[in-house]
């Protein structure tokens, strides 16, 4: 049993070959009778391999496989001869990824009925609104490991038809719904029933990085959602297999069965490869780093943007299947509706044709798909588009041959036209396949001839005569113009112009008055030296710097640390809230960091050098935080604070007992605080008794618990290994939250908001938790009628640690002016109202051993402001992360220009292209894809609060 | 009952929640009334002064050069006389109030805000901001003015003496107003009625989210070429109701008795804005728009002032051919285009100042904001850093948009003849860190006492917590 999927496929392997052994069983009268099975292809230019030509070769095929290639072969007598002179012969396509809704109906699965005493804890979100999934199976909708194409292929040979006429052969067909979708089933593309069309039940299990068809309040509805559910379903199978294991060898409490993570084995045995669609340049780098995490073999899906950081797809090392389902210019209706055509828009048009060149130049392994094209005879036309823009034939060869056929793992059989292979061949007119105006003249599919695409009569002929030559000649110019600019590149890598601007082995600075953010200390003139990106000496000194060393001569200006902000949303990819449930405590921003947004840029613009990323308030636990440094152009790892230990938010109040969502929702648990106080008191009980669970477990042994990634976070907190900063604006439940978790030992870090935290300043200060305030927002809710300008100074002379946060990407390019607020309104002096958005926030977050002041020893994280930086008219020169300079007031005006002569280029290029051909029907599918704003910058310039963003 | 509507710790909480119980039982306005009377007591506590001399401080007056050490004199609520310390007052005898140290401000003019129509932007019984229809100029925005808001008195001690209060939604939502921040009622506050007409240009930027990817209901996803149609017949639609307008003012000037022409209130209202005499804000931030609004307001010769402006930069050459003002609203609202610099709605007062086009700066009309109407100067102050001359700073929250609602030889600065509202400051208007010191409304000095300081003395003086 060590690998039953390599078993099943020498089964299957010896099946084929003892068939071909004997004759076909005699059919009745009345079917067409089986054709004679030997043929000599004579004549033809062979590609046997990629790379491996014959010219004026014959192919002997003997029962479905091929049984000779080469050069001087003379034709057994009992074959029929087929003449291919002038032709090219190629092993028959395959593509790797072919939905199953685009060859066949799909079978109706029969309704399953609704159990909801299953008591199955996925948050109870409402009976009524999310049963979850019913029946047996994962619980959670959009979860369907244990789908299985083999069972439900059900071809419409019209299709099948379509694929053979672009050359393809044998497809994988995949599930097509869900998140966990289910296995693919490896098919011939011929006209016979499934089961004889079938070469391979499980070729892989299918995960994509999409909810769509969730219902209303299901789980998952964020990104980071999606991925903790894929993740927990995993651990679910590998816990499943251990219990039921145990339970064979020791009996005890019988365990569930549960077809989905049954299903599951497969994968995680390493028996299938588990193939992630994640549709986002960032999320390719996220599939790969789950699937180590969860030890399964995996290939990645394109999302047709890893030209926005193809360090990232190199990093994975995997193998990619690429659609060239390129975006097409449309047709807007007036033409000054281009103006809101964004750069990212435009590029993103104009790179898509090198995506695949891209991907190899990283020597990643590729195979191309049609999908992705709902019109796919557009895919001639564009695998053109990739061979002009850099994918040479010979790897556009085995994109379609050899790749697809080894991540399929039907290698053996296909791929090439070597003897011993299924007689799969693709046939196409003179100059071969890469020549959008060679037909396909036939292909073969296990010895059996299907004829190509008769050539259709050209309807627009007539009207082409009736034109002028004038004109035929312009329109011929304008064709041209257009072949010609599509070949050309104008865009630029989105990673050019941006990120570390200077990285000087030393920095000296002098001159400049320095607000240290240390203990008592008041600005004053100060130098500092940096070098490895530390802080080796501050103080009134004068340096003798050697050549490597930077001098800055900052007289007259001001220099503080990089500011904290403790409450950003601002790079986070898809939904800021998992809000479905009432716990989400298994959803991990760090999964969703965005380092492509142009927010990070902005801030940086504002001195912003360390983000706090929470998930939003929809829920009395939400997910975990992950703490940055602004370091744009880095990863999404690389912007991760390595020593920032890991939080939580947690939310109370109108937010999570829905207040503000509609009539509708009115059916989650809590709708009241008196259920918030319940609700997080019964999670912290279950964590202690899951705690518990794995303690008795090591201690003595018996049947092992499962992983449980929500109870599992809310454990680390028990333990002390996670922080809570939670959301809250009444005074009452801030006393409620903070006295509950003293009932159960923990500290909580910060109160987020805490806009009524004046009121318990005493208790807060006892309690020791830090308050991460608004500088002056009220009155938007009713909660927050209360809140005062004067908070932060209140709880600061009472003796609590405050910040100031932004919750905002706008207040986050100013934090400073928030702080400046704190002296106005009660009279925090100012060097200790800077400190709201410096030391403060990193004491908050557990950082302050790093960044938050200007001391020796701590990361060279600053700024340089043109005046004081609580003065309202200061504006931020220079920031600089970890000795490295980031933004440079004097260097932006030179990146505005190239983006904008960038974006008039590629602008003047696409109007050339709609000069020839007006531009595409809005409708149209690829045309629509040229107006999909990329994930990563749907939000560039959102103030995304974690107040307004629950629904 | 008396014990609900006391302040004292929890009560407050506790008054509300009977609150919304009486207002189920129809009782709700003598309860509101006993809380209005009890805030407006200390609003208008102090009598006008008949005549009063501000001595020894720095003048910012806002039309002329800054004043160092000068005098303002006040009588019968307006301003008497100006003038350099040197300088004797008018009326040498009366009261005299030493200033030294302090910088005179002529009271700001907030411009399109929700403040005084919404309370509490969540809760949906407290707004008054936006009605139903699309053409109702006969709605006048100062009749639903709360003179007993709590928000009002937070933002006028920050040195707010005159709002906007704008009717929004779509196409002509209404009429706005200049309403002074004191008064007993609203009749009281009201200090022009029919200041200005508000149209709403329609949305011309296309949704162009496939349907596949359209977050809500899909049944609302409207292809490219139907938003296309459809705002092209919104334009027609707004053309129409002008066109419509102007033919009634027509009619109604040749028939000056009124016998045939049957009288309604809604082209009524329109007459003196289809004549050019007051001004026509249209509200327009997308670049489409605001090209589209300026060559309309042109061919009709409409009074327009652009409302928003956050494209107001790529359209200056129109703007300036047009010389049409821009109350803009977007100094703080991050970039919208990815190839435009990160300053550049910072920066866009000074461009536009630059090329000769009037500003005035405004919060915006988001009940979010209203609330924050406070924070106006620290917009201009944004501006300032990115270029705009201090003195042009100060004009576009005072001078400026009392001018665009004629009220410019009334208010907006500091110069004899004119209201006597102004505030007094421990520093500059722009720094955050100054504080105001003094208020006047129309010679009437106001406390500047609100719920903030209120609540910040009550939690200041908790005893410790044991």
């Amino acid at each position: 049993m060590k690998n039953p999927g390599q078993r099943l496929f020498v089964f299957l392997f010896a099946i084929a070959f003892s068939f071909s052994a004997f004759a076909d069983e005699l059919l009745p009268p009345g079917f067409r009778p089986v054709p004679p099975g030997v043929h000599a292809l004579v004549g033809g230019k062979v590609f046997v391999k990629p790379g491996e030509v014959i010219e004026s070769a014959t192919i002997i095929i003997r029962d479905g496989f091929i049984e000779k290639v080469g050069k001087d072969i003379s034709p057994p007598a009992d074959a029929r001869i087929w003449d291919m002179k002038g032709m090219t012969l190629y092993a028959g396509f395959i593509d790797p990824y072919l939905k199953i809704g685009t060859v066949g109906e799909v079978t109706k699965e029969a309704k399953k009925q609704v159990d909801l005493t299953s008591g199955r804890f996925f948050g109870l979100p409402g009976g009524e609104i999310d049963p979850g999934n019913t029946g047996a199976g994962a619980g959670v909708g959009l979860i369907d490991p244990q789908r299985r194409i083999s069972e439900i292929y059900a071809p419409d040979f019209k299709n099948l038809e379509k694929m053979r006429d672009l050359g393809f052969t044998a497809a994988n067909i995949v599930p097509d719904k869900g998140i966990l979708r289910g296995s693919s089933a490896f098919v011939q593309l011929s006209d016979v029933d499934p089961n004889r069309a079938m070469l391979k039940p499980n070729v892989a299990q299918h995960v994509v990085f999409d909810n769509e068809g969730r219902k209303d309040m299901a789980y998952p509805e964020s990104l980071m959602g999606i991925i903790s559910v894929v993740r927990q379903t995993f651990f679910d199978a590998q816990h499943y297999a251990t219990a039921r294991d145990f339970y064979n060898k020791n009996g005890g409490k019988r365990p569930e069965f549960n077809p989905a993570l049954q299903a599951l084995q497969l994968a995680i045995s390493k028996s299938v490869p588990v193939v992630f669609e994640p549709d986002s340049a960032l999320m390719v780098d996220r599939a790969a780093r789950v699937a180590r995490e969860l030890h399964v073999d995996f290939q990645i899906v394109s999302s047709g943007q890893e030209w926005r950081r193809p360090d990232l797809a190199k990093e994975t090392g995997a193998s990619f299947i690429v659609p060239l389902d390129f975006p097409e210019l449309p047709k807007l209706p007036a033409d000054d509706d281009w103006e809101q055509i964004s750069l990212d828009q435009l590029r993103a048009w104009d790179w898509a044709p090198e995506n695949a060149a891209v991907l190899r130049q990283q020597g990643l392994e590729v195979a191309l798909t049609t999908h992705g094209l709902e019109d796919k005879t557009k895919f001639r036309k564009n695998i053109k588009g990739a061979v002009d823009r850099g994918l040479s034939e010979q790897d556009a060869l085995a994109a379609l041959t050899t790749i697809p056929a080894k991540l399929c793992g039907v290698e053996q059989l296909l791929g090439t036209l070597e003897p011993g292979k299924l007689a799969n061949l693709t046939i196409v007119d003179g100059k071969g396949y890469f020549d959008p105006e060679a037909k396909v003249r036939e292909v073969w599919i296990d010895g059996r001839n299907y004829h190509g695409d008769v050539e259709p009569a050209k309807k627009d002929k007539k009207k082409d005569d009736e034109k002028t030559d004038k004109e035929k000649a312009e329109k011929e110019k304008k064709e041209t113009e257009k072949k010609e600019a599509l070949k050309k590149r104008l865009a630029k890598s989105p990673l050019e112009g941006r990120g570390v601007i200077t990285n000087p082995a030393g920095i000296y600075i002098y001159g400049a008055t320095v607000w240290t953010s240390v203990s008592n200390e008041k600005p004053a003139t100060l130098s500092i030296l940096i070098s490895d990106g530390k802080i080796q000496k501050i103080g009134s000194f004068k340096a003798d710097a050697g050549p490597k060393t930077l001098t800055i001569d900052a007289r007259g200006q001001h220099i503080t640390p990089g500011l904290i902000d403790a409450h950003s949303h601002s790079a986070i990819l898809h939904d800021v809230n998992e809000g479905t449930l009432p716990s989400s405590a298994m959803v991990r921003i760090g999964d969703v960091v965005n380092s492509e947004t142009d927010n990070l840029y902005e801030e940086l613009a504002g001195g912003l050098t360390t983000a706090n990323l929470l998930h939003g308030s929809a829920n009395p636990i939400g997910g975990q935080n992950q703490v940055i440094k602004l370091r744009d152009g880095a990863s999404p790892e690389g912007l991760k604070f390595a020593e920032a230990p890991q939080g939580i938010k947690f939310a109370l109040g109108e937010n999570v007992k829905q207040s503000n969502w509609g009539e509708k929702y009115k059916t989650r648990f809590p709708q009241t605080r008196m259920g918030v106080k319940t609700f997080i008191r019964n999670r912290f009980i279950a964590a202690q008794q899951y705690l518990a669970g794995w303690k008795n477990y090591s201690k003595n042994g018996g049947s092992p618990p499962a992983r449980d990634l929500e109870l599992e976070a809310i454990g680390e907190i028990l333990e002390g290994k996670r922080w809570i900063h939670s959301h809250s604006y009444r005074a009452d439940e801030i006393l409620m939250l903070l006295r509950l978790m003293q009932d159960f030992k923990v500290q909580i870090a910060t109160f987020q908001h805490v806009l009524e935290g004046y009121k318990v300043a005493d208790e807060l200060a006892a309690g020791n938790v830090g308050g991460s305030t608004f500088a002056d927002w009220w009155a938007y809710k009713f909660e927050v009628y209360d809140a005062i300008p004067y908070n932060g100074s209140l709880m600061r002379d009472r003796g609590v640690l405050v910040s100031f946060n932004s919750d905002s990407h706008d207040l986050a390019r100013h934090l400073n002016f928030e702080a400046a607020k704190a002296v106005k309104f009660g009279g925090t002096p100012e060097e200790e109202a800077l400190k709201f958005v410096t030391i403060n926030p990193a004491k908050q977050l557990r950082i302050d051993k790093h960044v938050g002041s200007l001391e020796v020893g701590k990361d060279a994280d600053f700024v340089i402001w043109s005046k004081s930086p609580l003065d309202s008219s200061t504006v931020c020169l220079q920031t600089w992360i970890d000795g490295k300079k980031y933004f440079d007031r004097d260097l932006d005006a030179q990146r505005t220009e190239a983006m904008v002569k960038e974006r008039a280029a590629i602008l003047e290029k696409a109007k050339k292209i709609l000069g020839a051909d007006g531009g595409g029907d809005t409708k149209d599918p690829e045309v629509k894809k040229f107006f999909r704003r990329s994930l990563e910058h749907q939000y560039d310039g959102v103030n995304r609060h974690c107040l307004d963003d629950e629904e | 009952m008396r014990s609900q509507i006391n302040i004292g710790p929890g009560a407050r909480a506790a008054g509300l929640r009977v609150q919304s119980k009486l207002q189920q039982a129809g009782k709700l306005p003598s309860l509101l009334c006993a809380l209005a009377i009890c805030s407006s007591a200390f609003i208008s506590s102090n009598a006008v002064a008949d005549a009063l001399v501000l001595m020894n401080v720095t003048v910012h007056t806002g039309s002329g050069p800054v004043i160092t050490n000068g005098y303002v004199m006040i009588e019968n609520g307006k301003i008497k006389a100006v003038g350099p310390g040197n300088e004797k007052p008018p009326i040498d005898e009366a009261p005299k109030l030493d200033l030294k140290g302090l910088h005179l401000y002529p009271g700001m003019v907030a411009l399109d805000t929700a403040l005084g129509l919404s309370e509490i932007g969540a809760v949906r019984s407290t707004r008054d901001e936006t009605e139903v229809g699309d053409f109702i100029p006969d709605v006048e925005s100062w009749i639903a003015v709360n003179p007993s808001s709590e928000i009002i008195p937070v933002v006028r001690a920050n040195g707010i003496a005159y709002i906007e209060p704008a009717p929004q939604g779509a196409m002509v939502p209404g009429q706005s107003s200049v309403v002074a921040l004191d008064g007993w009622t609203t009749e009281e506050m009201v200090f022009k009625k029919q200041a200005a007409l508000h149209v709403v240009w329609p949305e011309m930027e296309l949704d162009l989210t496939p349907k596949d990817k359209f977050s809500g209901d899909k049944s609302k996803w409207k292809s490219v070429e139907d938003q296309a149609k459809e705002r092209d017949k919104k334009i027609r639609t707004l053309q129409d109701f002008f066109s419509e307008a102007r033919a009634y003012a027509k009619a109604k000037a040749a028939d000056k008795s009124a016998t045939t022409l049957q009288f309604i209130p809604a082209w009524e209202a329109m007459i003196p804005y289809v004549n050019g005499e007051l001004p026509v804000m249209i509200h327009a931030n997308e670049l489409r728009q605001i090209t589209h609004s300026i060559k309309w307001a042109q061919t009709n010769d409409l009074k327009a002032v652009i409302v928003g402006g956050r494209d107001a930069v790529l359209a200056t050459n129109e703007l300036v051919a047009a010389k049409m003002a821009v109350v803009y609203e977007n100094v703080y609202t991050p970039r919208y285009r990815d190839s435009e610099a990160y300053d550049i709605h910072f920066k866009t007062p000074s461009l536009l100042q630059k090329a000769g086009i009037k500003i005035a700066i405004s919060m915006g009309p988001e009940t979010f904001d209203g609330p924050l109407t406070k924070n106006l100067p620290y917009q201009a102050a944004q501006a300032i850093a990115f270029g705009l001359p201090e003195e042009e700073a100060l004009k576009s929250i005072t001078l400026y948009p009392a001018q665009l609602m004629g009220v410019g030889d009334k208010i907006g600065s500091i110069e004899a003849g004119k209201e006597a509202t102004f505030f007094t400051m421990n520093g500059s208007v722009f720094d955050m860190r100054a504080q105001v010191k003094h208020m006047w409304i129309a010679g009437k000095e106001l406390s500047l006492e609100n719920r903030h300081t209120r609540l910040y003395e009550k939690y200041k003086g908790r005893p410790k917590a044991k």
